[in-house]
């Protein structure tokens, strides 16, 4: 193309970018299409070319001209169904509220059982569910909780009757599993816990875990390291940092408290850290040797670990809850936030 | 725990501030709660797992930190107390319980005075919160906090006969703790009596009338051992928590007991000006067996997934007072403290070298087999319900599954029996396992109702526990709901929820009543739902008043939905031939039910009918009282061909006459 035609469709393209009303598009129909108009004064030029550019050059106007045209009409047609304030003509008004169209929500703590759920399938751990009313059996004996242990202090139980209750841990699920299948096993059991707790702001007598349990041969407490980091970084983000500290629970050993560093305070210490900077997120460990014997396991051949979180209190700490109450009591204004 | 910084110092040398010292505690598993500043010194809260009755002691601690930092503890002086009394009065102790009462010391301590402690004691005693009440009490709970190991002291003149007999309670025997309250005992629990009568709980409280006062002159000294177990039972029976049942329930030093005895005797003559009176009285039925394990380096490393040399094994053992008896190749032979009765295996071991090795040493594995994961039935359908409800508006609440024993809670859709009761609930309003999940549906919305939420539409997927002959109940999965629609929106709910679980049989819709039910629902707006013979649950009004318009509710039994439910999908060709479309609207009785109108036409053999749509039912001014105009169309089609419309009005009129002949219909013009 011609290179002060080429000029001119640049600047044309340039103009039509700023049209915003009708008088914007008909201004430009003059400056460029009018009498006078651009448009005119390069068909002008025509005669003072060289006898063989003229056909061309003639070509190319016409070409830019159509163009022209055509873009500045439709534009025309657009801009004037803006209508000014001034017009009589009924408006249809885009900009009332949509029909209000109700879609539900999943319950936030099924929104987090559910990221984990997740975050653990890609690790190739399956989903698995076990009973909540349990004899003493799965809930302490197998997990290696003799009964008069002082350790039962930290699993205070609701009781049916003799030998029936309601699990205190999903770790219940960790032994009906293996008394069915033998290694290798890569499981989580998600559901509901009870405890004889007086309900307040962060206690209530029925809550929600998630244990984990992988068996196989030559699996380590690096290995453990490395699973809960993996999560630990998927789910609660890059940067965060973990800490494993020496615990105790019956039924692991040896056995891990895992801390993570605290989001809001980003380690500084804080109300909700306790001003130590970490928040302690879940309990682990290498499975005991007495609960593999529970289930006919040889600890000489397999070794696994096992873990467990409280859903409520990642779920509080991830949307900065303060009361669990909330989560039972079913506001719809509680329940549409997430 | 509470403990002292300036009283650690006392039994291990270390230079950390108490933050620091806190630090280190906590990578060892002791993890420090408070760290509060008290006068020139801080007291330092530690939680001591259930584990470790041996760090429920400062010296325990400070072996802790003497692991930690290395380093030598320095062991409490103890000047071995020979007896000095010139007239040495008797005293004469059983145990009748050797199982229970491992072993049992006393001292008899003669002209003792009585009165405050020294303020250096004070000051030890008051920073890890123990009240100070005079020199011998505060000497005992001293010692205590020093060693672990619980003492008491009786005022010996208040002994019945000079006597001290460990046993069992008597039937009706009681006693009244130091504490003021008087306590029924039972002949389970084992007591420490004097000739007479029940002068302590054992392990557990001392008695008022034997405890030492102002005028206490002779004391006896009680320092043994007791059977966790027992301690424990007899502790929650009664109520009674102490710091010395705390420490006995998790196991005491089975060899502190002299030593304590003996630190206590060296403080009393220091403190009290005591004279020892005939040495010290021992009935011991068992030696403490020292245990041995083997250490395979080959476990730990297996277990850990870290080499560690044995050199690094030894020296940690070592540091944490194991005695290693042999070190072959890889096999570490230990013998292990008498106060670590925590230790027994090798994997005990294991931990102990890692905890001391420190868990940040242990490195984080990243490879591990890869392994495919798939959905369960469960997940595939729960995924399904979730997604079916959510995408028609409603939210997924969770409820309580322990309720009150109220007539509401009460009603169980299911079966007849009633609900399963807690034996040791904390409140009346918790107290059952519940049989329905309606009534805390109903809960949430009375509770939104009163919050200014006027529109809900909820469900819950949850268990209903019904009582059946096996030890465990039959806990049955429910999908629950609650919605502020109307019954035929919510009845299109179930309808498009059946469809997208891809269950095709059409279900009956039967009228239901029963006693139970009429507390839910409102009488003859209720369905109970069969499914090919199987209840699939229960769909009606709710009945209760205050709520206006009544929700509607829904309760399906979500097994059967899990067991039926069917996601195989085939392609079915779509028809090439437009359907022909005809609206009829008939006036029948209104005792006749639209399901009686399908079945009409379904009955009348129809080649090309295809689809029945209700749309619209009538009762007014042209319709004779007593009857209704229902409205509805009908949809035939051809698989191989284009219908005439003369084919299709011989269909249509055969559909009429058999509506006439049958229900009586009337034809109504539209």
């Amino acid at each position: 193309m011609h290179k002060d035609l080429e000029d001119v469709k640049k600047t044309f393209q340039r103009d039509a970018g700023s049209v915003v009303v009708l008088k914007d598009a008909e201004f430009l129909k003059t400056k460029y299409l009018g009498r006078k108009g651009i448009i005119s004064e390069l068909m002008k030029v025509i005669p003072q070319l060289p006898q063989d550019q003229r056909a061309l050059y003639g070509k190319e106007v016409n070409t830019l001209k159509c163009e022209i045209t055509h873009f500045l009409d439709d534009m025309i047609g657009k801009v004037s169904s803006v209508a000014s304030p001034e017009t009589k003509k009924e408006i249809f008004d885009i900009t009332l509220p949509g029909k209000h169209i109700s879609i539900g929500k999943k319950h936030p703590l099924t929104q987090t059982i559910d990221e984990i759920k997740e975050v653990f399938a890609r690790l190739g751990f399956e989903v698995t569910y076990g009973p909540e009313v349990e004899t003493e059996h799965y809930n302490f004996e197998a997990l290696n909780i003799p009964s008069d242990h002082p350790s039962r202090t930290d699993f205070d139980t609701f009781y049916i009757k003799n030998d029936v209750l309601l699990r205190s841990q999903t770790s219940t699920v960790q032994i009906r599993v293996m008394e069915k299948q033998q290694p290798p096993i890569r499981i989580i059991a998600p559901g509901r816990v009870y405890r004889p707790d007086t309900v307040d702001a962060r206690h209530s007598f029925m809550f929600h875990q998630v244990e984990g349990l992988l068996v196989d041969e030559n699996v380590s407490f690096a290995d453990l390291k490395g699973i809960l980091n993996q999560f630990i970084k998927t789910y609660f983000g890059k940067n965060v940092q973990t800490r494993f500290r020496p615990s105790f629970f019956p039924f692991t050993e040896p056995s891990a408290e895992v801390d993570i560093s605290c989001s809001i305070c980003k380690g500084k210490g804080c109300s909700v850290c306790s001003y130590s900077g970490w928040v302690e997120i879940l309990g682990a460990g290498m499975v005991d040797p007495n609960v593999f014997k529970h289930v006919h396991y040889d600890a000489e051949k397999y070794t696994g670990f096992a873990f467990g979180m409280g859903i409520e209190r990642i779920t509080m700490m991830k949307y900065n809850i303060n009361d669990i109450r909330l989560f039972y009591e079913n506001d719809m204004r509680f329940l549409s936030q997430f | 725990m509470k403990i002292s910084y300036n009283w650690l110092k006392e039994y291990i040398y270390f230079y950390l501030s108490p933050q620091e010292l806190a630090d280190k505690l906590t990578n060892v598993g002791l993890v420090v709660a408070d760290i509060n500043p008290v006068d020139d010194d801080f007291c330092i809260e530690i939680e001591v797992t259930s584990n470790r009755p041996d760090c429920l002691g400062i010296i325990g601690i400070a072996r802790e930190v003497g692991a930690i930092v290395g380093g030598d503890l320095h062991s409490p002086k103890t000047n071995l107390a020979h007896p000095t009394a010139e007239n040495i009065k008797r005293v004469h102790v059983e145990v009748e319980e050797p199982i229970l009462c491992p072993q049992y010391t006393a001292l008899l301590i003669n002209n003792i005075t009585i009165e405050p402690s020294p303020d250096w004691m004070q000051k030890r005693l008051k920073c890890v919160g123990l009240r100070p009440v005079n020199n011998i009490v505060d000497i005992t709970n001293f010692v205590m906090m020093e060693t672990g190991q619980p003492l008491h002291a009786f005022d010996f003149d208040t002994l019945a006969d000079q006597k001290i007999l460990v046993r069992r309670a008597l039937s009706g025997e009681e006693i009244v703790t130091i504490n003021g309250a008087r306590r029924a005992l039972f002949q389970n629990m084992l007591v420490i009596a004097d000739g007479k009568k029940p002068i302590a709980i054992a392990g557990i409280m001392g008695g008022k009338d034997t405890e030492v006062s102002e005028s206490t002159r002779n004391i006896l000294l009680e320092c043994a051992q007791f059977e966790p177990r027992q301690v424990r039972r007899t502790s929650k029976e009664l109520g009674i928590a102490s710091d010395s049942s705390y420490r006995f329930e998790r196991g005491t030093d089975p060899e502190g007991v002299n030593s304590a005895s003996q630190r206590t005797a060296h403080l009393i003559r220091e403190l009290a000006g005591g004279k020892i009176a005939g040495s010290i009285i021992d009935i011991r039925s068992a030696r403490h067996e020292k245990k041995k394990i083997t250490l395979r380096i080959e476990m730990l490393c297996k277990v850990l997934g870290v080499e560690i040399k044995v050199g690094v094994a030894v020296d940690i053992l070592k540091r944490l007072q194991f005695v290693i008896l042999n070190v072959v190749d890889n096999f570490i032979d230990v013998e292990v403290p008498s106060f670590r009765g925590d230790i027994y295996r090798e994997i005990d071991l294991v931990e102990e070298i890692a905890r001391v090795y420190g868990y940040d040493n242990i490195p984080t594995k990243t490879s591990i087999q890869v392994q495919s994961s798939l959905k369960n039935r469960y997940e595939i359908v729960e995924d399904c319900i979730h997604q079916s409800l959510i995408g028609l508006g409603f939210y997924e609440a969770k409820t309580f599954s322990i309720v009150d024993t109220s007539p509401l809670q009460s009603i169980n859709l299911w079966d007849d029996k009633d609900g399963i009761d807690i034996a040791n609930p904390l409140r009346h309003e918790e107290s059952r396992l519940r049989t329905c999940l309606l009534p805390s549906l109903l809960q949430a919305k009375k509770y939104n109702m009163n919050h200014g939420v006027d529109q809900v539409r909820i469900f819950e997927i949850a268990k209903v526990y019904l009582a059946g002959n096996e030890k465990l109940p039959l806990e049955k999965t429910c999908l629950s709901a609650i919605a502020d629609v109307d019954f035929y929106n919510l009845k299109g709910v179930v309808e498009a929820l059946l469809s997208n679980l891809g269950i095709a049989a059409e279900c009956e819709w039967i009228p239901y009543e029963t006693s139970r039910s009429i507390l839910l629902f409102k009488t003859g707006k209720v369905a109970q739902i069969k499914w090919d013979g199987n209840i699939l649950g229960y769909l009606g009004e709710s009945c209760e008043s205050e709520f206006k318009p009544p929700p509607c509710m829904m309760e399906l039994d979500m097994d059967l939905l899990m067991e039926k439910s069917n996601f195989i999908k085939k392609y079915k060709n779509l028809s090439l031939y437009p359907p022909v479309f005809r609206d009829l609207a008939i006036i029948v009785n209104e005792a006749y039910l639209w399901s009686d109108i399908q079945r009409c036409i379904k009955y009348t053999k129809i080649n090309f009918l295809r689809e029945i749509n209700f749309f619209d039912v009538y009762r007014g001014k042209q319709i004779p009282a007593g009857k209704k105009s229902i409205a509805f169309n009908l949809c035939f089609q051809s698989p191989d061909r284009t219908l005439s419309s003369e084919e299709v009005d011989v269909e249509l009129q055969a559909i009429i006459d058999s509506l006439q002949r049958t229900l009586n219909a009337e034809l109504r013009k539209i």
